[in-house]
């Protein structure tokens, strides 16, 4: 059993993820998984002194719920300003507008 | 066997987070990972690092529930079973290089070390505080950016007029 591989499998997801996914909620849920597979990693490489890569895993679950909370509040802001949770239909409204009075100009 | 049952439960729930189309699906089997990730944790003996993964995971799955179903909308199709299942399968067939091959790490470090000692002989805990101070200052000048954004953006029409 080696963990190191199935910390590199659970990154390879979380990419994968990140690269095809354009839901807001579904890059977020690869973010957590590359963060989990980074801490499985730590931890399980730490495995012979536990006390201090225990130690400095609160650090990186620190980090990691300011992260996740930071993640958040930039969706709700999103979902308000643009109204969709699709990355790809986020447009600015300005812009829109714009394209939608030179559709009906024309 | 019962730490490469986990692992390989492991694998498919991640795959199953991000495969499924509804928002609720995916953060359950988020939770699936986060969970097992802690238990995998516990059943290494990092009984410490068990209850932390537990703890972070549970705040943010709850949140996670809450905004999967205020911020998505409903997909125009379902998740099949067939696909489901064949990405469990794919789950599976990708945890076994985890399970079967090993790669050298050299481990050197002494193991008599505890986590009090850790965190107070060894002065964890002044770099884990140095660290909140890093993120509270990262923040500040977050908030600050931000205020002054919004302020000039105010000021902007008044000098117009």
């Amino acid at each position: 059993m080696d963990y190191v591989i199935l910390s590199m499998v659970m990154l390879a997801i979380g990419v994968y993820g990140l690269l095809t996914k354009r839901h807001l909620i579904k890059l977020f849920i690869s973010i957590e998984l590359i963060a989990t597979g980074a801490t499985l990693n730590f931890v399980m490489l730490g495995l012979n002194n536990l006390g201090i890569s225990q130690a400095y895993l609160i650090l990186a679950f620190s980090t990691d719920t300011a992260v996740s909370a930071v993640i958040l509040a930039l969706l709700v802001i999103v979902k308000k300003k643009y109204g969709t949770s699709d990355i790809s239909k986020i447009v600015p409204i300005e812009s829109a507008e714009r394209v939608e009075e030179s559709v009906e100009a024309e | 066997m019962i730490v490469e049952i986990v692992s390989a439960g492991l694998i498919i729930s991640a795959c199953l987070a991000i495969f499924f189309d509804e928002a609720v699906y995916s953060v359950a089997a988020l939770a699936g990972t986060l969970m097992l990730t802690s238990l995998l944790f516990a059943l290494n003996g990092a009984y410490y690092a068990a209850i932390f993964q537990f703890a972070v995971g549970i705040g943010t799955l709850s949140i996670l529930f809450l905004s999967g179903e205020m911020l998505s909308e409903k997909p125009a199709t379902k998740t099949k079973l067939s696909s489901s299942i064949a990405v469990g399968v794919l789950g599976a067939v990708l945890s076994l290089p985890a399970i079967f091959y090993t790669i050298y790490t050299p481990t050197q470090v002494a193991n008599s070390v505890g986590f009090g000692d850790a965190l107070w002989s060894y002065d964890a805990v002044d770099v884990v505080l140095q660290g909140l101070v890093i993120l509270a200052v990262a923040v500040g000048i977050g908030i600050v950016l931000y205020q002054r954004r919004k302020t000039s953006s105010q000021k902007l029409p008044e000098v117009a007029k």
